[in-house]
């Protein structure tokens, strides 16, 4: 059978078909996670520095503002460079924007777990757990 | 009031306690996804986050023990969680 691009999740989780391509869209969607939250904190470093009074405070928060705004350099210039954001081609950006969305929400309209996740009975428990559990 | 120890203001321990809490997060996040990410170097830089994630942490922890209600942190969670 042939596998489109545009449509890879096909038949259900467990289909090797889905296997196609997969770590190239894993890694990418892990990238734009990492991405969004290296970009949170370079703003609420910022933010939260406009609100320092203490020089010890500013300090550390302006470092670690920098260091931050050098990672985001670094993971900007890696995500190009591999082809996973398109800063300069917003068409491109726009096809992949939609291609992601639409294959996620495939993925999210499977059954990907079983209905009873507690795993109940699986981890130790402290032997004083009687004592309302307060040692928890 | 604690004149022999330097304590930080009420609004500035309370941006150390949200930035703690993100950067606990986002140190938890990274250190999970480096097992799944497929690409060494996409790997390589988020070890690069969790080793910087790791000194922040401690340095926010340092001040963040100046804060006024800042108290000795016990071995356990103060309130119980388990049913």
């Amino acid at each position: 059978m042939t596998i489109r691009q545009e449509d890879p999740v096909k038949m259900d989780a467990l289909d090797p078909a889905n296997g196609l391509n997969m770590p190239e869209m894993a890694d990418m969607t892990f990238a734009a996670d990492f991405l969004i939250r290296v970009k949170e904190g370079v703003r609420s470093t910022a933010a939260a520095l406009t609100e320092a009074a203490s020089p010890d405070v500013r300090a550390l928060l302006r470092a670690q503002l920098h260091q931050g705004l050098a990672l985001h350099q670094e993971l900007t210039e890696l995500m190009m460079r591999k082809k996973w954001f398109h800063p300069y081609e917003l068409s491109e950006q726009y096809q992949l924007d939609r291609l992601s969305a639409d294959h996620t929400v495939a993925i999210a309209k499977q059954k990907l777990f079983p209905d009873d996740t507690r795993r109940q009975g699986l981890f130790d428990r402290t032997p004083d757990e009687g004592l309302e559990g307060s040692r928890a | 009031m604690l004149a022999q120890k330097p304590t930080l203001a009420a609004h500035e321990s309370l941006e150390i306690h949200e930035a703690i809490n993100f950067k606990t997060l986002c140190l938890a996040k990274s250190k999970l996804m480096q097992g799944l990410v497929f690409d060494q170097e996409l790997k390589d830089l988020m070890q690069k986050d969790v080793r910087q994630y790791m000194q922040a942490i401690a340095d926010l922890q340092a001040l963040y023990g100046k804060a006024e209600f800042e108290a000795p942190v016990p071995e356990f969670r103060p309130t119980p969680i388990l049913n």
